[in-house]
């Protein structure tokens, strides 16, 4: 008797047990179907990692005497601190100049007719399809002593001797901002186009002027975005060799020079893994703080 | 329909059949082809033009090339450890002391070129061939600034607003900058006199990039002076760019480029066969010639007149550097130049 009602109870243990089998089964059906990305992942990528940690713990090029050496070269030298601060520095200076141009043009495509969306879209991404080897020569040709910029200029009247674009930080951030736009303006575009268009009507039929629904609901509510647009483009534009080196030239000292000279032209290796490890580190650390600023703005709106 | 049985003998025959098929590929490419490296720029667009297609002809080898800056060759080949990525270097003198302390070469036997007796003796050595020798001096824009004579001119004025400079990182950067060192006082293994006198006129210097951008920062009137050599002279002259070659008045640099087999490779007899062809009159006069105006190597071949020397004798007289003692500094001149010259 007790046995059957056991056996009838929609309620007891036994009930839910297939249900939970099958829950399982699927769950670890996907954490299969991630496997082999993973695997890629782990030999591709985190094996390297450990490899270039392992090689910045020796002290000569010839990779033979295990020691601290190369990080007390690296790190006993008050030059490469201003090094290190720099390459952030011109992380920060593009992330914000994206922010500024790249923010209202992501409002105006919000405004347009579907049509010209995917015209403006195509020549955000445009960029991207160009090599950056040709985009940063483009810019050579801009910037140049007898470039665009300079003979409108010179021809207007406006200067007298052709400007210095080329080979500072201003012409190098101008041109990282032209590369790094559709890093911003993709992610910051995808989140912004699924805010609801009523959004902006409820705030002015609340009395709230354009600039206030701007700030109080349309940026907090794109964070996501923003925030995501600032993680590439800062990733992207600290570790930018060929241009950083190219339209900054090389008396603009950043990381990535710093690391192609000691891996490829006087092949100090471990040297090359400390600064390497150095630029991993100061660039996650930015990004993680970014991102916990992101998390800590939507956290608060949702919250 | 009867259905035979598989046999052991058919099962055998197939098995043989199915291994022997792998062999197939290996018979259709019994001629291999070649993976050569070659400086990006004049090197690589000559190569491709005329060796690519008289090594098909002659020996119906397929060459690829790999163009790579010697420095870039040798990373390259270390980071393989053993499994070159590709068979023939091509190398300034700087590099292929590092590759031979590297161990990157396979032993070379010059007496297995049919052109050996063409090529000056001393030409080969247990480690590869010479195929081209390089000049190094100033290079300036006739419509711009008027012909500097020497490398101290290049600190003053009309040149030093237009000058474009590169650090350590080439051949042609580093002997450039020891040269302009001993002008002020400096030597082969003293560098600091230059450095010296380059910083008191940075401000007005117009450029100071990565050897590779120079041509084009020239093309774009950038700068209108900088070292370089011959073959970038003449690589932008035939683009229609307004330059000229100057040999400075303490002499031009010249330095040879050798070719090299990579220890490991494969393509062992094909190397051999590729450096004879590189070596012989018929590509020598090919790449003597405009717009590519190498130097050459073979006695055979008659120097043409865009060249800055009559005779192969003639390099004798310039100025040559000892790449053992400039090699061990380098790192240390690297280091210094950057931070001398940062902003």
């Amino acid at each position: 008797m007790s046995v059957s009602t056991a056996a009838y109870d929609p309620s007891g243990p036994s009930g839910h047990l297939p249900s939970r089998v099958g829950e399982a089964r699927l769950r670890l059906a996907e954490w299969q179907l991630a496997l082999p990305l993973a695997l890629a992942f782990a030999a591709l990528f985190l094996a390297p990692l450990l490899l270039l940690v392992g090689v910045s713990f020796f002290n000569d090029d010839k990779i033979t005497q295990p020691g601290f050496g190369s990080w007390i070269k690296f790190f006993g030298d008050p030059f490469n601190y201003k090094v290190i601060a720099d390459t952030l520095l011109l992380g920060v200076k593009t992330v914000c100049a994206t922010v500024v141009v790249g923010y209202p043009l992501a409002l105006v495509y919000l405004d347009l007719p579907a049509r010209l969306q995917r015209v403006l879209l195509f020549i955000i991404v445009m960029p991207l399809l160009l090599s950056v080897v040709v985009r940063t020569f483009a810019w050579i040709v801009v910037l140049g002593r007898e470039g665009m910029v300079n003979q409108v200029l010179l021809s207007l009247g406006i200067i007298s001797e052709p400007l210095r674009l080329l080979q500072t930080e201003l012409g190098l951030v101008i041109s990282l901002t032209q590369i790094e736009m559709p890093l911003m303006l993709l992610p910051l575009i995808s989140v912004m186009s699924r805010l609801d268009p009523n959004l902006r009507d409820a705030s002015a039929a609340l009395g709230a002027s354009r600039w206030r629904t701007l700030f109080t609901v349309i940026v907090p509510l794109s964070m996501p975005g923003l925030v995501a647009g600032c993680l590439l483009v800062f990733a992207s534009s600290t570790t930018a060799f060929i241009s950083q080196t190219v339209i900054g030239g090389v008396r603009l000292i950043y990381l990535p020079l710093l690391i192609w000279q000691q891996s490829l032209v006087v092949y100090n290796w471990p040297l090359a893994a400390v600064i390497s490890l150095s630029l991993v580190v100061s660039v996650l650390s930015v990004i993680a703080a970014l991102s916990y600023l992101g998390r800590r703005s939507s956290g608060h709106l949702h919250g | 329909m009867t259905r035979q049985p598989i046999s052991r003998r058919h099962l055998l025959a197939g098995a043989s059949a199915l291994g022997g098929a792998t062999f197939l590929p290996g018979a259709a490419f019994a001629k291999g082809g070649l993976v050569a490296t070659t400086y990006p720029g004049s090197w690589e667009d000559a190569y491709r033009a005329v060796v690519t297609p008289a090594l098909k002809k002659k020996d119906d080898i397929d060459l690829e090339l790999a163009p790579l800056f010697a420095m870039d060759q040798i990373g390259k080949a270390k980071a393989a450890r053993g499994a070159p990525p590709f068979d023939v270097f091509v190398l300034d003198p700087g590099p292929r002391i590092v590759a031979i302390e590297g161990g990157l070469f396979d032993k070379f036997d010059g007496t297995k070129l049919s052109n050996l007796s063409k090529i000056p003796d001393g030409f080969t050595d247990e480690y590869g061939v010479c195929v081209s020798a390089q000049v190094v001096g100033i290079a300036y824009n006739p419509k711009k600034v008027p012909a500097p004579k020497g490398w101290k001119d290049l600190l003053v004025e009309p040149w030093v607003s237009r000058l474009g400079l590169t650090g350590f990182q080439t051949t042609f950067g580093t002997s450039s900058l020891i040269e302009l060192s001993k002008q002020f006082g400096g030597s082969l293994t003293d560098v600091e006199p230059a450095l010296v006198e380059l910083k008191k006129v940075l401000p007005k210097v117009a450029a100071v990039g990565l050897p590779a951008a120079m041509p084009g920062l020239f093309q774009q009137g950038q700068c209108d002076v900088m070292y370089t050599n011959t073959q970038t002279v003449a690589t932008l002259k035939g683009k229609g760019i307004d330059i000229e070659f100057v040999k400075p008045e303490s002499g031009s640099i010249a330095f040879y480029t050798t070719m090299h087999i990579a220890k490991g490779t494969s393509e062992v007899p094909n190397a051999y066969k590729y450096l004879d062809l590189v070596v012989g009159k018929e590509i020598q006069e090919a790449l003597t010639k405009s717009p590519y105006n190498f130097v050459p190597v073979n006695k055979e071949v008659a120097l043409p007149a865009e060249l800055p020397m009559k005779s192969l004798d003639e390099m004798t007289k310039y100025v040559n550097h000892d790449w053992a003692k400039i090699n061990p500094l380098r790192a240390a001149w690297i280091e210094k130049f950057n931070k001398e010259m940062a902003k």
